[in-house]
């Protein structure tokens, strides 16, 4: 007895900017959820990853390798999305640098990298998709960010920033299409892990720490993800939901 | 993941309030869509059985237990009847509150309309989720979904015992998620705006919500339109789901941007052209 209001079918949805975590789960659950999927970032096995799981599943997939930070590769990826599915009717923006460095010794190039691969090309993709979105009067924008949205982390601020800015672009872009049929919410994650581990050290301090005492498995933001992307979600905008196992009731 | 696991079917979901209003469509929905049996309770007996009689049109079990929330015996009595007639709970959800009927100075309420409000739509949740307490975690296994409000999260002119209360509800949902992250019961909370809910009134009542008032209140909202009902069932579903089962200790806002929008009025488009150089 499912619900056709959770699902997508003959829906399309373009996933960007992840080469490196979410992009196989998150067109998985899409594309379990019915849509077809295309994924885009830069070049990297992943790609192919998120590819096969969708073809699995039985729905088409493409995989587009580019640099997120050129904003002409990003007009060309939406381009090549409508010429092979003919529209999007869901985007969502994954970018997650992995970046830990003290303040002091941030360099400017890095602060310009990082928060250019994920907050920039998250505005370049919102820019490019939402044109198209717009003339359809109709579109789903789902950026996952982070609890780093709206908490600090030791040697975290470059992502810090990149985060919260995408939250804040998140609500005030939900408002600026609230009439055109258009939603935009967030996803942010805690610790999160496909193998157990973070590779940040002193794991069992922070498991110890954890409300749940254990990390998130990306599959799991994958029903949320299909809850915002579906027609069930219509009156949710501007929202950032946490999927963090307690993690940001801790005092 | 996906829409396989969010089915509910052979879940039994209790659903405070939900002869009317929002926890009328709730309980629909989660009888509807996702194939549980539902236990509703509230004060009044004729809409819990019509609601009941709903699910049961549907093919799924019903039961509707009058009960007065505030009452903690007899949440208590509602629980353990909903244990012997349906053999277990897996859902609870709190929808029974009063709305904020009339609006004062601080100075002019009176203790009773403050421990009121307080009770049916603060204390009347603590004594739900105490009641299931020890059954949830027999089980090792429960949903409980809360319904706050906006309201809650900001404030309300003259509108305090009901903000204080909904702010309360939205607390208790965080500790109870914190206390509760390892014993695989998840706790969130949804935060409504404004829904037209005329259609899930009693047919004998008169309509409370004018249709001319529905548009213009409609109006006022960023999407520029009033919620519809199921669209809380369906958030409810898949906050009852297993679906959601790493989310807890959250409060889902659904108001179509109205909260966000709280910096303007809604609709207000700022005109200034900057001069280029």
């Amino acid at each position: 007895m499912v619900s056709e209001e959770f699902t997508l079918w003959g829906e399309t949805a373009l996933v960007a900017g992840d080469s490196r975590f979410w992009s196989k789960y998150v067109a998985a659950a899409l594309a379990e959820a019915g849509a077809d999927v295309a994924v885009a970032a830069r070049n990297s096995k992943k790609l192919d990853e998120a590819v096969r799981q969708v073809l699995r599943l039985g729905r088409k997939a493409m995989a587009i390798p580019i640099d997120m930070t050129k904003s002409s590769h990003i007009e060309k990826m939406v381009e090549q999305v409508l010429a092979e599915f003919g529209k999007i009717d869901i985007l969502v923006n994954a970018s997650d640098p992995e970046f830990v460095k003290p303040f002091v010794e941030i360099k400017e190039d890095e602060w310009h990298r990082i928060v250019e691969t994920s907050l920039f090309s998250v505005f370049h993709c919102c820019q490019a998709v939402g044109k198209h979105m717009l003339e359809r009067k109709k579109g789903r924008l789902i950026n996952i960010t982070s609890c780093l949205a709206e908490r600090g982390l030791t040697n975290s601020s470059a992502y810090c920033v990149a985060m919260g800015g995408i939250l804040q672009l998140t609500r005030a872009l939900a408002l600026e299409w609230a009439r055109d049929g258009i939603t935009v919410n967030a996803i942010g994650p805690a610790w999160f892990s496909e193998t157990g581990k973070t590779g940040m050290g002193q794991e069992d301090v922070l498991l110890r720490y954890l409300p749940s005492k254990r990390y998130g498995h990306p599959e799991e933001i994958g029903s949320l993800l299909v809850y915002l992307a579906s027609d069930a979600s219509d009156f949710i905008t501007g929202q950032l939901v946490y999927v963090d196992g307690a993690v940001m009731v801790h005092i | 993941m996906g829409s396989r696991n969010r089915n509910l079917m052979g879940k039994v979901a209790i659903i405070t309030g939900g002869g009317t209003g929002l926890g009328k469509a709730i309980a629909l929905v989660l009888a509807r869509a996702g194939g549980a049996d539902v236990v509703v309770a509230g004060r009044r007996v004729e809409p819990l059985e019509q609601t009941a009689k709903e699910a049961r049109a549907i093919g799924q079990r019903a039961l509707a237990v009058p009960t007065d929330v505030t009452d903690s015996q007899q949440v208590n009595r509602m629980i353990e009847r909903t244990l012997s007639e349906m053999g277990k709970i897996d859902i609870l959800i709190n929808s029974a509150g009063i709305p904020s009927s009339h609006l004062e100075p601080i100075e002019d309420i009176t203790d009773e309309e403050w421990h009121r409000s307080i009770s049916a739509n603060l204390t009347g949740t603590f004594f739900c989720c105490r009641a299931v307490a020890r059954h949830f975690l027999a089980q090792k296994s429960g949903k409980v979904i809360n319904i706050s409000a906006g309201g809650g999260l900001r404030g309300g002119r003259d509108n305090y015992a009901y903000c204080a209360a909904k702010a309360g509800v939205i607390s208790l949902t965080c500790s109870l998620a914190w206390s509760w992250a390892r014993d695989n019961i998840q706790v969130n909370n949804i935060a409504p705006g404004w829904f037209d809910v005329s259609s899930l009134q009693p047919q004998t009542e008169p309509p409370k919500i004018p249709a001319n008032v529905v548009q213009e209140r409609g109006a006022r909202i960023p999407v520029g339109r009033a919620g519809i009902p199921q669209e809380i069932g369906f958030l409810a579903l898949f906050l009852a789901s297993d679906a959601s089962d790493y989310i807890t200790g959250q409060t889902f806002i659904m108001d179509g941007g109205s909260l966000g929008a709280a910096h303007a009025p809604a609709g207000y488009v700022p005109a200034i052209t900057l001069k280029e150089d």
